[in-house]
């Protein structure tokens, strides 16, 4: 195509060009999360070098599971997974029916709503790995990258769902994956997402992953106003939506949500008391 | 050493603080979402970040962060349709988009163009945006799509074409726009 082609083209859609331009203001721009970044930028480098690191893990793990030793004065969120060996059935490992931890719980225009994580164990072959995708489609729930069973052979999968009322579950984080990534210090991968189903509950809630000795996490608003996770063990009527646990199953980190008061949603989250009691968690290798 | 990298990693905060209205802009209207614009652009310049050191010294590092946010764009884009065909009873409640039958949307100019680039399919929508918002060349277009110039021409004619034939849309295109 010619340049004059190219300008004849873009005049006439100078009124699309208007209106791209209008709603792009629409968008609020905030500050450049320049520290965040760098912080993600940092690990995702980091990443890379743990491949090869990875793979001697697996190693060593088939040959039994890897002792580490939890210190003393953990608290509730540091409850140590205590996975020795991994079982021999396929039922005792949780491959057809996962292991469930809820997070969190509230109420939201008169129905409840629920945040949990579930940790489907690693199949060992394509037999086990055909019903556990099956036992996953029962309930609706889709791996990441997994497009045929035999995807799913020696990875654990995990799911945090939430569900509002009498719907089904939706996934909001998940993955499929050979070995947890272990986090450490500030690490935080988390997601704003709904109460409900409706754009009125939008960003109100988050849910995340931190560090085994994350001990608060700030989850900030747009009005100004914040919430903080701590570690939690139990549920209770005084549950505020915001709280650290254990997930049964999942090494490498803990699990947190926040829950943002009506009128405000999601602006950003922060680990802000990062160093709790030393803690090493069990790896354990499919 | 330890030099060159405080250099980089100064130079790429101001890249990053430089470009970041821009870059929410493009996200905004290519996710039509707020937090989701947020996570594309700041996936897209960890990336970046990851590989300053070569992005950096290149003639146009403009260019690799556009190629960068638009496959982040379209893979993102696969993994929610994983999301969304998942539940089947409430499929399609994550996008933040207005609902049809919304009076707000309705009355809203911007409401009504990004809700009609949320119905365009994902490559459409980026020749879209590539080509009138950021106002690039069919060649720099293709560039960051990774495809063939002719390949942006034609999404982009289809994309253009389905705008027009929104109603809601043409409404507004025909009475000028912008208020």
């Amino acid at each position: 195509m010619s340049a004059d082609r190219e300008t004849y083209d873009m005049t006439a859609q100078t009124d699309i060009a208007l209106l791209l331009a209008d709603a792009a203001d629409g968008v609020e721009i905030g500050t450049a999360p320049v520290q965040a970044v760098l912080r993600a930028g940092r690990r995702r480098r980091a990443r890379r070098w743990a491949v090869a690191s990875a793979t001697a893990l697996v190693v060593a793990g088939t040959t039994g599971a890897l002792a580490v030793t939890g210190l003393p004065g953990g608290g509730p969120a540091v409850r140590q997974a205590n996975e020795a060996k991994p079982p021999a059935s396929a039922e005792a490992r949780h491959v057809y029916d996962p292991q469930r931890t809820e997070l969190a719980w509230g109420m939201y225009k008169g129905k409840e709503w629920h945040v949990a994580v579930q940790v489907w164990g690693a199949p060992r072959d394509e037999g086990e790995a055909a019903r556990q995708l099956d036992a996953m489609g029962e309930l609706g729930l889709r791996p990441a990258d997994a497009h045929r069973a035999a995807d799913l052979v020696g990875k654990t999968s995990y799911f945090a769902t939430r569900a509002w009322g009498e719907n089904r579950p939706q996934q909001v984080m998940f993955s499929t994956v050979d070995k947890f990534e272990s986090y450490s210090g500030k690490d935080m991968e988390a997601a704003a997402t709904r109460l409900g189903y409706g754009g009125e509950s939008s960003g109100r809630l988050v849910v995340g992953m931190v560090a085994k000795t994350a001990r608060q996490v700030t989850c900030h608003w747009k009005d100004g106003t914040t919430a903080v996770a701590e570690p939690a063990e139990g549920y209770s009527a005084h549950d505020t939506g915001s709280a650290i646990r254990v997930v049964d199953g999942f090494q490498g980190a803990n699990w947190f949500t926040c829950v943002a008061p009506e009128g405000t949603s999601y602006a950003s989250a922060e680990v802000t008391k990062p160093d709790g009691a030393a803690y090493a968690s069990v790896v354990v290798t499919k | 050493m330890g030099d060159g990298k405080q250099v980089r990693n100064e130079e790429f905060q101001s890249f990053m603080i430089g470009r970041w209205p821009r870059l929410m802009r493009t996200a905004f209207l290519l996710t039509g979402e707020q937090h989701a614009a947020e996570d594309l652009v700041q996936s897209t310049l960890e990336r970046v970040y990851v590989s300053w050191r070569k992005v950096g010294a290149a003639d146009d590092p403009e260019a690799y962060v556009r190629r960068v946010m638009i496959n982040l764009h379209a893979r993102k884009h696969r993994k929610r349709l994983k999301e969304f065909l998942a539940p089947k009873d409430d499929s399609g409640l994550v996008h933040e988009v207005p609902e049809a039958g919304d009076r707000i949307a309705q009355a809203d100019d911007r409401g009504a163009l990004l809700k009609a680039l949320a119905q365009l399919p994902v490559r459409q929508r980026e020749a879209v945006v590539l080509r009138y918002w950021e106002d690039l060349t069919e060649t720099q277009a293709a560039e960051a799509m990774g495809c063939s110039v002719g390949t942006v021409k034609s999404n982009a004619a289809k994309g253009i074409a389905k705008l027009r034939a929104i109603p809601a849309l043409a409404e507004t295109v025909t009475y000028g726009g912008r208020k």
